[in-house]
């Protein structure tokens, strides 16, 4: 129960590494507000479900990050909630593969206007929020094509490496008042995004991490714990590869 | 609980981010060999009060890093008695300071005998029997002076620099035999060691950090239980900086 009494803020809850994450902070004691991009029958009951197994209150709050308005609209709604916010996950994102000369403008904004600037947005609404009791915890999933460059991820990549450098500098501003700031780095988990890569692509990737194998949502969402539990209280400003080992 | 019934080998617990170690593994259910260099009543009797206060089993082992026998003896010893070893933490070290130009043959020799070839060695003994069982965790207690260059560290830099290139070829050898190494990199942390720094260093290095303070032994002990622990299972090969955003 390392997070009993705290309450999260998680986005792209619906799928993958978020869904995982959210498991795992309910059954660590969190209260949760799931963030994710719309209303989903099934996933209200799974959330109904998993709230009342782990005695934790999940509140779903819907909007797309393509809409900044909506989005201001979601940091609104948690800000009327009153509650003090310990913890943000920035988990959302979205990925369009081509190569460096086919990538298209168009192309190229959206996904910087999904994986960087709606973040930046709602994390600023957030953090504000952890300012007023001076302490709080934010981790933001950025990816090892940031680190190491891929060949056709040119933007995904490129928006995720401005994610780090934003979390290095929010670190800089906020860990002297008491926000730590992180980001994690996946390397090959088992999504569906990860499940659309061609398969000569993934298998080479697998052959190059040292434990000779693709990781699960749920290991990165333990790295995720420990970001945001006290158990990392003197980590900030850290980039933290989930990846396997990739050399 | 996050180590229920692993059993773990842990150096240089007799004071310090060891010390604390024991006292988070075992309040995490893991039954330790705890390491320090000399027999002492004192330290058996505090180990035992740990071990019943959280109803795990610790047993004190005592040899010198640099006694080459004593530590194949000690080897031999968890061979016989047939106990799985889960959790290697190297964490036995020395510092010395000293400007590069002032620093004798013999310091940095036996900066290396202990920082460096001891864990080697002791390293080789134990991960044979982990890559056994096809599983097992090392962590190897770094520096940030082993990735940073810092005035009067060349001698225990470089001994912490050559722990994380170790670091990260065990981990490239042994991730297929289901072994993971990684290392922490803490920065400047409440110890012994700290009252070496002249105070006027330790003020500048304080306001250096992100969060404006020096780490806790505790802090440390928590990111090796997180890298000892399932919560990393797809982690390997990395250095973790627990150095409060240390630039």
């Amino acid at each position: 129960m390392l997070l009993r009494g705290k309450t999260a803020v998680i986005t792209g809850s619906l799928q993958g590494i978020g869904k995982a994450a959210l498991e795992i902070f309910a059954r660590n004691g969190a209260d949760i507000f799931a963030c994710c991009q719309r209303e989903d029958e099934q996933f209200a009951e799974y959330i109904s479900d998993l709230s009342g197994n782990c005695g934790v209150s999940i509140t779903p709050v819907c909007f797309d990050l393509l809409d900044e308005d909506a989005v201001r609209e979601g940091a609104k709604f948690i800000q009327k909630s009153k509650r003090s916010i310990d913890i943000l996950i920035n988990i959302a994102g979205a990925n369009f593969d081509a190569l460096f000369h086919m990538v298209t403008m168009e192309q190229l904004k959206r996904t910087f206007a999904i994986n960087f600037f709606s973040q930046i947005l709602f994390t600023q609404y957030i953090t504000r929020l952890m300012l007023k009791q001076g302490s709080g915890s934010v981790v933001n999933i950025s990816s090892i094509t940031a680190l190491d460059g891929n060949p056709g991820q040119l933007s995904y990549a490129s928006s995720k490496a401005a994610l780090i450098a934003a979390t290095k500098t929010m670190s800089e501003e906020l860990a002297p008042k008491g926000i730590r700031v992180n980001a994690l780095a996946p390397g090959v988990i088992k999504t569906a995004m990860t499940d659309a890569m061609p398969e000569d692509i993934r298998s080479r990737m697998i052959a190059r991490s040292e434990l000779k194998r693709v990781g699960l949502p749920d290991e990165v969402a333990g790295a995720i714990l420990y970001l945001a539990s006290d158990l990392s209280k003197y980590v900030t400003g850290q980039v933290i590869r989930v990846d396997g080992g990739i050399g | 609980m996050l180590l229920k019934g692993k059993n773990a080998i842990i150096t240089g617990t007799r004071r310090g981010i060891g010390r604390a170690m024991i006292n988070t593994f075992a309040a995490n259910g893991a039954n330790i060999y705890a390491h320090a260099r000399s027999d002492s009543p004192e330290f058996i009797e505090e180990t035992r009060l740990i071990a019943d206060r959280y109803g795990v089993e610790i047993w004190p082992v005592f040899f010198d890093m640099r006694d080459g026998a004593a530590m194949k003896a000690f080897a031999k010893r968890i061979m016989s008695e047939r106990r799985s070893v889960d959790v290697l933490v190297n964490n036995a070290g020395i510092t010395h300071n000293a400007l590069f130009h002032m620093t004798p043959e013999v310091i940095l020799r036996e900066q290396f005998e202990v920082n460096f070839f001891s864990m080697f060695f002791l390293t080789q003994y134990i991960s044979k029997f982990m890559s056994k069982r096809k599983s097992g965790s090392i962590i190897n207690i770094a520096s940030t002076a082993g990735e940073n260059g810092n005035p009067g560290k060349s001698a225990y830099g470089a001994s912490k620099a050559a722990v994380i290139a170790m670091t990260k070829s065990i981990a490239a050898e042994l991730g297929e035999y289901g072994v993971r190494a990684n290392c922490i990199a803490p920065g400047v942390t409440e110890t012994d060691m700290l009252s070496t720094l002249p105070s006027a260093v330790l003020e500048e290095t304080k306001n250096g950090t992100d969060l404006r303070r020096v780490g806790l032994p505790s802090e440390i002990a928590d990111t090796a239980l997180f890298l000892a622990s399932d919560l990393s299972s797809y982690i390997t090969g990395q250095v973790i900086r627990v150095d409060g955003g240390l630039k």
